[in-house]
């Protein structure tokens, strides 16, 4: 799709900074360009495993509200391991 | 502290005493804060100064033509009335004139038939600007509460000045002198200040003030002070003045022993306020008159220029210019005035007050080419300026989508679901394009709406019609 020319795909997700506990759950969070902030809550959870038979997908979805108030959709990518944020 | 008793023919109503003018009976000249001196204050004191002294200079506009033409001292002259074409008319006539029996308002003909010898100036509106300019100028530096009434006359706030300058005297005084400074003697001698508390007060007692002796009315002075003045010096509508000196009634202690209600009955809301003057009651403080920096443009012609066409075509490209200066910050504009230096000499102008803020070439220029109709340039003109001199909040921003209403609602951008391009959103793309090289603008697409991967279902597409 971002191959296309003129097309910018929307809510790509970017690589952030978390630190969890000892059951993976995070509880810091690092937002690009913002100072960390505390996890207060994890409101939902989700799981995507999806195109297996090309290019797999395994994403761990977490709603966390951060100590500032503000809502933030992270996902840890099974595969790489890496912690991302995005735009619902 | 000195009172002094106000001289009848000295307010500036009686034109028969010194030199006159075709200002309204009362003398509330022209300009800003002219006719609003005291009308719009409210007669509580909530904010200004309270203390006034009123600095005026009677033909004012007449005398600065003198000092810069002195061999016209010993003639009869006559400036001729602004911003009229046809039937011109005369302004201020000096004293000599006057005593040929030339008055203010009379026409040019029956001026000349009286006092062959009559010497007639076309106003200079701009220069007599630059002087009042520079005399406020001036007395901000003695105090910061200004408020002009008019190109002659300006009101100074003195609360607190006391331990600054002095006395009420040397405070006034301390004024009058500072005009040595911009202003030759003759004009600062025939200069009169009056210093009371309230505006109104404050321009009674200059009115009856001898030059350069400036009359201070203190607190408790104040209502056996307009006991003996004139009704004419009220700020009233003339025709007031005119039924209340029918009815015998001369000065404000007379208009005293009326009853309110029987003045209110007569005289409507003005008979209360009438009163409220008359007894001292109504104090209008100064309050600081604000100005904002005028964004001004001009432009000179290579030969004067008459025709209508041109100087529309240079009126729009002059908005255009002034428009543009960083300095208006993206503020709409309220008021604009077209001015123009004349061949050989003199100046004109006109200005507008707009409707609603705006800041849009066409709205701005009509009024003004509507007022350059009514009363053009009477001669050639050598530089046509513009000056935006009043704004207002930050200019409308027009929508990217037409508005419209389909059966009461609102269908703005349904076009362009429907494949349809706005003729606002196109012209705004191509602005933008000429600014920037490239669209700057997307379209939100659907690519796969029901993915469970967040990143798949929509896309920006690159929006250039």
């Amino acid at each position: 799709m971002s191959d296309a020319p003129g097309l910018r795909p929307l809510g790509r997700p970017r690589v952030v900074t978390v630190h969890t506990d000892e059951h993976g759950e995070p509880t810091h969070v690092r937002l690009p360009g913002k100072p960390a902030r505390t996890v207060e809550t994890v409101c939902e959870q989700w799981r995507i495993d999806d195109e297996w038979w090309r290019q797999p997908i395994s994403r761990e979805y977490r709603v966390v509200i951060l100590d500032d108030g503000r809502n933030v959709t992270l996902y840890h990518d099974l595969l790489e391991g890496n912690w991302y944020v995005q735009r619902g | 502290m000195s009172e002094s008793h106000p001289r009848l023919q000295r307010v500036p109503t009686h034109h028969g005493a010194g030199w006159a003018s075709a200002d309204q009976p009362t003398g509330w000249a022209s300009g800003p804060g002219a006719g609003s001196a005291f009308l719009s204050a409210s007669p509580r004191v909530s904010s200004g100064s309270r203390q006034a002294l009123c600095l005026w200079l009677p033909t004012f506009e007449l005398r600065l033509e003198l000092i810069r033409s002195p061999e016209l001292d010993s003639t009869s002259i006559a400036l001729l009335s602004p911003g009229e074409s046809t039937r011109r008319t005369t302004w201020q006539v000096s004293e000599r004139a006057h005593e040929a029996g030339v008055r203010p308002g009379q026409l040019v003909s029956q001026a000349v038939s009286l006092c062959p010898s009559l010497t007639l100036l076309e106003p200079d509106p701009a220069h007599y600007d630059a002087a009042v300019n520079s005399m406020l100028e001036l007395l901000s530096e003695i105090t910061p509460v200004l408020e002009p009434a008019g190109r002659g006359r300006v009101f100074l706030g003195m609360d607190g000045l006391g331990r600054l300058f002095g006395s009420p005297e040397r405070q006034a005084k301390r004024a009058l002198r500072s005009l040595f400074r911009i202003f030759p003697a003759p004009l600062v001698a025939a200069t009169r200040a009056g210093m009371s508390p309230g505006k109104f007060g404050a321009w009674v007692a200059a009115a009856s003030a001898r030059s350069g002796e400036p009359v201070i009315v203190g607190e408790s002075g104040l209502t056996p002070f307009l006991a003996r003045c004139p009704v004419s010096s009220l700020p009233v509508d003339p025709l007031i003045v005119q039924r209340l000196e029918r009815l015998g009634v001369h000065t404000l202690g007379e208009l005293r022993r009326f009853p309110e209600p029987s003045l209110i009955s007569q005289f409507g809301d003005e008979g209360r306020s009438t009163l409220a003057w008359a007894t001292g009651r109504r104090i209008d403080p100064v309050r600081p008159w604000h100005r904002p920096e005028p964004i001004r443009v001009s432009l000179d012609f290579p030969n004067p220029v008459g025709a209508t066409e041109t100087l529309h075509g240079a009126l729009d490209r002059l908005i255009e210019r002034a428009l543009s200066r960083p300095t208006r910050r993206g503020r709409s504009v309220t008021g604009v005035r077209l001015g123009a230096q004349l061949e050989g000499g003199g100046s004109w102008f006109v200005e507008t007050v707009l409707r609603e803020p705006t800041a849009q070439r066409e709205r701005i220029a009509s009024p003004l080419r509507a007022k350059m109709t009514i009363s053009p340039p009477p001669k050639a003109v050598d530089t046509l300026i513009v000056e935006l001199t009043q704004f207002g909040a930050p200019g409308t921003q027009t929508g990217l989508f037409d508005r419209r209403e389909e059966n009461g609602r609102a269908a703005g951008g349904r076009e362009l679901a429907r494949g349809e391009v706005p003729p606002s959103l196109r012209d705004a793309v191509k602005e933008l394009k000429l600014r920037l090289g490239h669209s700057p603008l997307y379209r939100v697409v659907e690519v796969d709406p029901w993915s469970r991967i967040p990143e798949r279902r929509h896309a920006l597409l690159s929006f250039d019609p």
